[in-house]
C-alpha cells in the first residue's frame, strides 16, 4: 500500500447512492482523512429535492495543489451503492478509473474493460464486521484499498473523529467495516 | 370475502396501512420496488377481508383499491389525482391530504372549474398532483394570488393549498387580511409543525420542547412564543364563514377530516364567504419518527394542543375559541 | 490555528462570530439554511442571539434594528429570500446602517430552482430596493475566501456605514473544504461611534430616518452617499489576475464558482499549449473596470475576450463597459443551475482559439449537451437542424444566437 503521500496522484472519487445509504458521510470521512495528510480536498454534495427519498451524490477532490473545480464530469472513481448510480455514473468514469460496484444491491456489470471493477458484498461484509449500516465504509475500504487514495490510518483515525462524542458507539464496527473493505481488495498476506 | 390490490410500484412502504388494517391482513413483503422501497403484500386469508377500505383511507400514496365481496370496486382512485407518483416521503400525509381533497371536488363535480392553488413547501409541487388547473404561488403568498384569481374569475372554485411556514409565517399577513375580507375561496391548511421542505426548522406551529434545526435544544416558548392557533385565531374575525381543523393521522380522523372539506367547497360552491381547513399532518422525516410513531405524536402531543372541531360555521354564530365544539 | 473541514454555509456563520457579529436575523432558504442552522448552535456560545424572523422582510428590518442601535449583525438568504430584503436594503443604505447581507445565489427567476447560479448579478449589483444606493458586494470562489470576505465585509460596512453583501451560489455553501479562520472566539465590536442609538443620556439626541421632505435636503443626502460611493469605487477594487504573467491570446472573465471552473479548463488547455489568462473580480461592486481594461490591454489586438458565467449574460456588460468598445466581449454561459465543468468551458476556449466561434458571439450551453454523454462517448452534442450530428437526438436549445454587438 501507498503511504507516501508526495508520492500520491491527483484523484477524484464520486460516490453515490441511495440517501440514507451514508455516501455523504464516507465522503467526508476520506476528504477528512486526505486533509490531515496535508492534501488538498473538496467534498462537493448533490443537493436537492431529489434528496427527498432520492439519490444522494457527493465528489471528493483530493489533490496536492489547490483544487480549481470542485466539479468533475469525469471522476477517476466512482463508488457505486445501488444500481441507478452505477447505470448512471459509470460511463463517464475516466478511462482507467476504479468502479467499486456495490454486489449486494446491484448484480450488474458496468462493462469497462478499460477501467479496474471492483465488487464488493458491502452488506454482508458490514455485517460480519457488526453492523450493516456501515456498508458505506465498507465501500470506501474496497476503494482505499484499491487506490492507496489515502492511508488507511489516516481514514480510521477520521471514523474516530467523526463519531466522537455521542456517537462513539458507531466507531468499532464502522472502523471494522471500513477494514473488511480494505482486504476485500488486498488480503494480508 | 373481499379484496384489495396493492401496487407494489406505487407504494413506498410507510406500513400505514399495516397499522391500519383492523384484522393483521397486510404484511412487509421480503422485496424492493424500483425506488428502493420494501413494499407490503396482503398475506392473510382472503375470507377474512371485509373490504372495510381503511387500508386505502390512510395511504397517501394511491397504493390500495378495494373490491367487496360482491366484486364492485368501492375504493376507486381519484380523478382528482394525476397518476404521478409523490416525491413526499414514506407516510407524509401531504399524500392523503391531497387525495382527500381531490376526492371532494371530484365527489362534487368541481374538477372542471376548480383552480388550486400551490405553495412553496413540501407541497410545492401540488401543481403535478392535482388533476385540475392549478398555479404555482411564491412563498406565503397564495391567498393574494387567490384572491386576484376569485375576484376576477368568480365563477371559479379557489383553493390554496398551504403549509404552516407559508401560512402562518411569511404568509401571515396575507392569510389575515383575505380571511378578514371574506374572500370567497377555499384554504386548506396543512400543519405539520415544522418546515418539512428546507430540512426541519421551527415553524410558528412547532410545538414547545420540540426539536428542530432551528431551536436544536427544543422550541423555547420564552424566546420564540407558543405555537400559533391559527384556526383559533381566524375564528376571531368576524367575517369568516367556515373554520375547522382535522387530523390525517389514521383513518377514523380522515374520513372525518373529508367531511370537513366537503363542507369547505360547499360553501364556496354555495358562494358563502371564506372557507378555512386546517389538518394537522405528519412529517416522519424531520421529526425523526417513523411513519406509525408519528401519527401516535400527532394524537398524543398535537391533539391536545390543537383540537379538532369547528370554530366557526355560517349557520351558528361565532363560537368563541375555547369553547369549540369537539367532533368526536 | 489549524484547518479544519468545513461547509461553505457554516463557515461563514463562524467567519462571522470571528468578525464580532452577534446578532444573526433570518429566514430559512435553501441552499442557505446551515447559515442559521449553525448561528443557532453558536452565537449562545459566544453571547449573542439568533432570531428566526416569520420572513425575510422581517428579518432584514430587524437588522435595521439592531444595527441602528449599533450592533453587528448579518442576515442571509437565498435569491429569492434577497428579493423580499429589496425594501430593507433600500432604507439601510439610505441611513448609513453598518451590516452583511449574504446571498448563496440560487437559480431563477421566480421560484426557480435550488440549485447552484450567478443570476443575481444584476440583482446585487445594480438593484434591490428603490434610490440611488450602492451595496458593497463581494464574490468568494472558496471556501476560505468566503470565510476571508466575511472578515473584510464587517471591516468594510463599518468604515463605509454601508450594508456590504457577500454574494456566493449554492455550491460554495454546501461543499465543505479545508479553511483556516482568523482569531479566536467572538471578534471585536463596532468601535465607538456617533450615530448608535443608545438612549440620549449625556448627548444630544440622536435619529435614524431616511425621510427627508425638503428636496434639497435629500439632494444633498444623496450627494453625500455618492461622495461615499466614489470613495469605495476609488480604494475598495479588488481582484485576480491568473496567468497574466504570460502572453495569452484569450482573456476568461469569470466570478466565485465559475472562476475556479475557469481555471481548472485553463489548466487543461495549457497542455495543449493555448495561452489563456483569466481576470476575476473579487468586487463585483465596486467592479474592477480598469484593472479589467488593463488585463484586456496587455493581450494583441487580436485577443479574444470572453466571460463565462452561470446566467444569461449579465456581468458581460460590465467587462463590455470595461472595454469602452476597444474590442468585442463575447459571452459563455448556462443558467438554471446547470453548473458547467471544466471540460465544457476547455472545449469552448478550444473553439475560440480555432476560430470556429469567431461569429457566433452568444453561446449558451444547452443541458442537451449531455445526451452524448449519457452514451458513455462524453462528447458534448452538436449539429444543426436542431438534431446532434452523433447521436440524432432533439437539442431543445438553440446552440447559438446572434447577439447585439458593440459595447
Ligand atoms: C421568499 C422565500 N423564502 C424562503 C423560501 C424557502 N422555503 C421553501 S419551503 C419553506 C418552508 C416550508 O414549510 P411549510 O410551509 O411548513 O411546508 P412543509 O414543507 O412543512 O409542508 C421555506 C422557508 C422560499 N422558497 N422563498
Ligand atoms: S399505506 Fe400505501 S404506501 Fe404505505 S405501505 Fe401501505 S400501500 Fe404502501
Ligand atoms: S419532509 Fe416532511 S412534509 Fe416533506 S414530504 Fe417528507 S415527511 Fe412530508
Ligand atoms: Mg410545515
Amino acid at each position: 500500500m501507498i503511504t507516501d503521500t508526495a508520492t500520491l496522484m491527483d484523484t477524484e472519487v464520486l460516490m453515490a447512492g441511495f440517501g440514507g445509504q451514508g455516501t455523504l458521510l464516507a465522503g467526508k470521512v476520506l476528504a477528512q482523512a486526505s486533509m490531515e495528510e496535508g492534501r488538498e480536498v473538496s467534498w462537493l454534495p448533490s443537493y436537492g429535492p431529489e434528496m427527498r427519498g432520492g439519490t444522494a451524490n457527493v465528489i471528493v477532490c483530493i489533490a496536492s495543489k489547490p483544487i480549481g473545480s470542485p466539479l468533475i464530469e469525469h471522476p477517476r472513481g466512482l463508488i457505486a451503492m445501488n444500481l441507478p448510480s452505477l447505470e448512471k455514473f459509470a460511463p463517464k468514469v475516466k478511462p482507467g478509473g476504479v468502479i467499486v460496484v456495490n454486489q449486494s444491491l446491484i448484480d450488474k456489470d458496468p462493462r469497462r474493460d478499460d477501467c479496474v471493477v471492483i465488487s464488493v458484498p458491502s452488506r454482508e461484509l458490514a455485517q460480519q464486521a457488526g453492523s450493516a449500516r456501515a456498508a458505506n465504509f465498507v465501500m470506501l475500504g474496497a476503494y482505499v484499498g484499491a487506490t492507496g487514495a489515502v492511508s488507511v490510518e489516516a481514514v480510521e483515525h477520521a471514523i474516530a473523529a467523526e463519531f466522537a462524542g455521542d456517537k462513539a458507539r458507531f466507531i468499532a464496527s464502522s472502523v471494522a467495516a471500513f477494514r473488511a473493505g480494505v482486504e476485500a481488495v488486498c488480503p494480508r498476506s | 370475502m373481499s379484496r384489495i390490490q396493492i401496487d407494489s410500484i406505487r407504494c413506498k412502504g410507510c406500513g400505514r396501512c399495516i397499522t391500519a388494517c383492523p384484522k393483521d391482513l397486510i404484511a412487509f413483503s421480503q422485496e424492493l420496488n424500483d425506488r428502493g422501497y420494501t413494499y407490503v403484500d396482503f398475506t392473510g386469508h382472503q375470507e377474512d377481508c371485509s373490504g372495510c377500505t381503511l387500508c386505502a383511507v390512510v395511504c397517501p400514496d394511491q397504493g390500495i383499491e378495494v373490491w367487496n365481496f360482491k366484486d364492485k370496486q368501492t375504493f376507486v382512485n381519484t380523478a382528482g389525482l394525476t397518476e404521478n407518483m409523490t416525491h413526499y416521503c414514506p407516510g407524509c400525509t401531504h399524500g392523503v391530504v391531497h387525495r382527500l381533497t381531490a376526492e371532494v371536488l371530484e365527489e362534487l363535480g368541481l374538477l372542471d372549474r376548480a383552480v388550486g392553488i400551490a405553495p412553496v413547501g413540501c407541497s410545492v409541487l401540488a401543481y403535478e398532483y392535482f388533476n385540475i388547473d392549478m398555479f404555482e404561488a411564491a412563498h406565503g403568498r397564495a391567498p393574494a394570488v387567490a384572491t386576484g384569481a376569485k375576484r376576477a374569475r368568480p365563477e371559479l372554485i379557489v383553493f390554496t393549498y398551504q403549509g404552516d411556514g407559508d401560512l402562518a409565517s411569511i404568509g401571515g399577513n396575507e392569510i389575515l387580511h383575505a380571511a378578514n375580507r371574506g374572500e370567497k375561496f377555499t384554504v386548506i391548511f396543512v400543519n405539520n409543525a415544522i418546515y418539512g421542505m428546507t430540512g426541519g426548522q421551527m415553524a410558528p406551529t412547532t410545538m414547545p420542547q420540540q426539536k428542530t434545526t432551528t431551536s436544536p435544544l427544543g422550541r423555547d416558548v420564552e424566546t420564540t412564543g407558543h405555537p400559533l392557533r391559527v384556526s383559533e385565531l381566524l375564528a376571531t374575525l368576524r367575517t369568516p364563514a367556515f373554520i375547522a381543523r382535522g387530523s390525517a393521522h389514521d383513518g377514523k380522523h380522515s374520513l372525518q377530516l373529508k367531511k370537513l372539506i366537503r363542507r369547505a367547497f360547499e360553501y364556496q360552491r354555495d358562494n358563502t364567504c371564506f372557507s378555512f381547513v386546517e389538518v394537522l399532518s405528519t412529517c416522519p422525516t424531520n421529526w425523526g419518527l417513523s411513519p406509525d410513531e408519528s401519527d401516535a405524536w400527532v394524537e398524543s402531543t398535537m391533539m391536545p394542543y390543537y383540537p379538532l372541531g369547528i370554530f366557526k360555521q355560517p349557520e351558528a354564530p361565532a363560537v368563541a375559541a375555547t369553547g369549540a365544539s369537539h367532533d368526536h | 490555528m489549524s484547518k479544519v473541514l468545513m461547509k461553505g454555509n457554516e463557515a461563514l456563520g463562524e467567519a462571522a462570530i470571528r468578525a464580532g457579529c452577534v446578532h444573526f436575523f433570518g429566514y430559512p432558504i435553501t441552499p442557505q439554511t446551515e447559515v442559521p442552522e449553525y448561528l443557532v448552535k453558536r452565537l449562545p456560545e459566544v453571547g449573542g442571539a439568533f432570531v428566526q424572523a416569520e420572513s425575510e422582510v422581517a428579518a432584514i428590518h430587524m437588522v435595521y434594528g439592531a444595527a441602528g442601535v449599533g450592533i453587528k449583525c448579518m442576515t442571509s438568504s437565498s435569491s429569492p429570500g434577497i428579493s423580499l430584503m429589496a425594501e430593507g436594503m433600500s432604507y439601510l443604505a439610505a441611513c448609513e446602517l453598518p451590516c452583511v447581507i449574504v446571498n448563496i445565489m440560487r437559480a431563477g427567476p421566480g421560484l426557480g430552482g435550488i440549485l447552484p447560479s450567478q443570476s443575481d448579478y444584476f440583482q446585487a449589483t445594480r438593484g434591490h430596493g428603490h434610490g440611488d444606493y450602492q451595496l458593497i458586494v463581494l464574490a468568494p470562489a472558496s471556501v476560505q475566501e468566503a470565510v476571508d470576505l466575511m472578515t473584510l465585509a464587517f471591516d468594510l460596512a463599518e468604515k463605509y456605514r454601508n450594508p456590504v453583501m457577500v454574494c456566493a451560489d449554492g455550491m460554495i455553501g454546501q461543499m465543505m473544504e479545508p479553511v483556516e479562520f482568523p482569531g479566536e472566539g467572538r471578534g471585536e465590536p463596532f468601535k465607538e461611534n456617533d450615530w448608535e442609538l443608545t438612549g440620549r443620556k449625556g448627548r444630544a439626541r440622536r435619529i435614524v430616518n431616511s425621510l427627508f421632505l425638503a428636496p434639497e435636503e435629500l439632494f444633498q443626502h444623496n450627494i453625500h452617499l455618492k461622495e461615499k460611493y466614489g470613495r469605495v469605487h476609488r480604494d475598495e477594487m479588488r481582484w485576480e489576475l491568473c496567468g497574466g504573467d504570460e502572453p495569452y491570446d484569450l482573456l476568461l472573465v469569470a466570478f466565485g464558482t465559475m472562476a475556479r471552473i475557469c481555471k481548472t479548463a485553463i489548466d487543461e488547455v495549457r497542455r495543449d499549449g493555448l495561452r489563456v489568462a483569466l481576470f476575476r473580480p473579487i468586487t463585483l461592486n465596486p467592479f474592477p473596470l480598469a484593472a479589467c481594461r488593463a488585463a484586456m490591454d496587455a493581450m494583441h489586438a487580436k485577443g479574444q475576450v470572453l466571460t463565462v458565467e452561470m446566467n444569461m449574460g449579465q456581468m458581460v456588460q460590465d467587462v463590455r463597459f470595461a472595454a469602452e468598445g476597444s474590442r468585442d466581449v463575447d459571452f459563455y454561459g448556462t443558467a438554471g443551475g446547470i453548473v458547467p465543468s471544466p471540460d465544457q468551458v476547455a472545449a469552448e476556449i478550444r473553439e475560440r482559439l480555432a476560430g470556429v466561434r469567431a461569429t457566433t458571439p452568444i453561446r449558451l450551453w444547452s443541458g442537451a449537451g449531455l445526451c452524448c454523454e449519457a452514451q458513455g462517448d462524453g462528447v458534448p452534442c452538436a449539429g444543426t437542424d436542431g438534431t446532434c450530428d452523433t447521436c440524432g437526438r432533439a437539442m431543445p436549445a438553440p446552440a447559438a444566437q446572434p447577439a447585439p454587438t458593440g459595447a
